[in-house]
């Protein structure tokens, strides 16, 4: 099939507002080029991901999930991406030891300068996610509408 | 009786009659045969109710919550673990129990007896534990089987099974049976699966469930007072038991009891269609142990493990 050439996978990138939401409007106004992979959350910090989320992203048919926030040591909230860091290391251990493909779960740190760095990770993970297939870990193949559209 | 289940009755009694606790909460007989069941009374002639055997499966911890004024509650190594941690994430003042600390020499799994002795429950006669053996008495015949063999799978990469914990301790208990690599083989199994399979594997598991709650309702991690699967603004997943809510359910669930849980096997013993949920809590409580050196109640004045951090750790898969 040629479906391998032509998968685009979505990924959805929670975003915190204060360093990597600039970031990503870093990358735009400064005419970075970065795959149209991504669909941007605004969330207030990193520390708000609840797993959950992670786990519906990829319930709802997304490829991969991003999780971006400040540098450790510069969170708005002092502690927060602290607090996301131990909750995403967790979390992606336990994904694959239920079998879900490291790939999906992406971490990264941008700062609001970092607009280079961004559309780099973009990039990176779009890339990684090409590797292997599409997301079809929730998709039953006894319901007739498929999970991804 | 043995002399612990005496000494125990003894304790329950004058803690009682001096009024030094408002209740008790302990295990009485069960129903059926080799079964034990929660006693929570009030009652100073209900002492003599109480027992101790190889049976008593329950994390009695789970009903602190439920019980007002000062309660004495017998606890056996990983129960006291769980109280522990309880006691950190605030959900019981330590000043508010008295804990009674007995040691454990592993409970029986009966799926297993049955295995063994190819007989159902009901036509066994007496189990009974003898160091590292187990002598089951069968139509007045004596098998003798090792204790690992026969012992539930958690029991068997116990480490503490005399509480750390307690305001008084019954006895002390020598050597633990241990078989820390039979007590994860189903864990090893799955490693050495591809993802594709492993995934394939829980959820033909989660086909299975009825989600009934009962792993949620035994579990003394999971005190929140709303869960996030009752929630219907927005609800996270629907309330049929299709095997992909299921899996969010259980998945999110086991995230969200990491640190807290202490492998005490219970949701997997609570479970009406035998999912393997202790594959699942066992290998969170070694994630969590890889990543933050961290070993769920074994500290009541250390910070829960999600409500703190370190400056530099976990940092090899953030971009």
């Amino acid at each position: 099939m040629s479906q391998e050439s032509e998968y685009e996978p979505k990924i959805l990138g929670f975003l915190c507002r204060w360093c990597s939401y600039a970031g990503a409007d870093l990358a735009g106004t400064s005419r970075k080029k970065y795959p149209a992979n991504i669909r941007i959350i605004k969330i207030p910090c990193s520390g708000r991901i609840d797993p959950l989320l992670i786990i519906k992203a990829l319930q709802t048919g997304f490829d991969g999930v991003l999780v971006s926030g400040c540098h450790p040591g510069d969170c708005h909230y002092q502690t927060g991406n602290y607090r996301a860091r131990r909750r995403i290391a967790i979390t992606k251990k336990f994904l694959e030891f239920m079998g879900v493909e490291p790939q999906r779960l992406q971490a990264s740190w941008v700062s609001a300068s970092e607009g280079g760095k961004f559309a780099e990770v973009v990039s990176e993970i779009t890339r990684d996610l090409k590797e292997i297939s599409p997301n079809r870990l929730f998709v039953d193949e006894r319901d007739r509408t498929k999970a991804t559209e | 009786m043995s002399e612990t289940e005496q000494k125990l009755r003894n304790e329950a009694r004058a803690l009682l009659e001096q009024g030094r606790v408002d209740c008790i909460i302990g295990y009485e007989a069960g129903s059926l045969k080799f079964t034990t069941t929660p006693l929570i009374t009030a009652d100073i002639e209900d002492a003599e109710r109480l027992v101790i055997n190889p049976f008593i499966t329950n994390n009695l911890s789970v009903f602190l919550g439920d019980v007002t004024g000062k309660a004495g509650i017998v606890a056996k190594g990983c129960d006291s673990r769980s109280i522990v941690s309880l006691i950190q994430d605030q959900q019981v003042v330590r000043e508010n129990i008295f804990i009674i600390g007995i040691p454990c020499a592993g409970v029986i799994d009966l799926n297993k007896i049955e295995k063994l002795t190819g007989k159902d429950r009901d036509e066994l006669d007496d189990i009974a534990r003898q160091g590292d053996r187990a002598l089951v008495t069968v139509g007045g015949v004596k098998k003798e089987f090792q204790a690992k063999d026969v012992l539930m799978d958690d029991c068997l990469s116990c480490d503490m099974p005399t509480p750390q914990e307690y305001d008084i301790l019954l006895d002390e208990i020598g050597p633990m049976v241990c078989d820390k690599e039979l007590s994860r083989s189903q864990i090893k199994e799955l490693e050495d699966m591809t993802p594709e399979q492993r995934w394939a594997f829980w959820k033909n598991e989660f086909s299975r469930c009825i989600r009934c709650y009962a792993c949620r309702q035994v579990c003394p991690a999971c005190f929140c007072e709303r869960c996030f699967v009752e929630e219907s603004e927005p609800q996270w997943i629907s309330p049929l038991p299709r095997w992909q809510d299921n899996l969010i359910f259980q998945l999110t669930r086991m995230i969200h009891v990491a640190g807290r849980c202490t492998d005490c096997g219970e949701c997997q013993r609570a479970c009406p269609v035998n999912i393997p949920l202790r594959s699942l809590s066992k290998r969170m409580e070694e994630i969590v142990d890889e990543l933050f050196n961290y070993k769920a109640g074994t500290d009541k004045d250390a910070p829960p493990l999600m409500a703190t951090y370190k400056s530099e750790e976990a940092e090899d898969f953030i971009r």
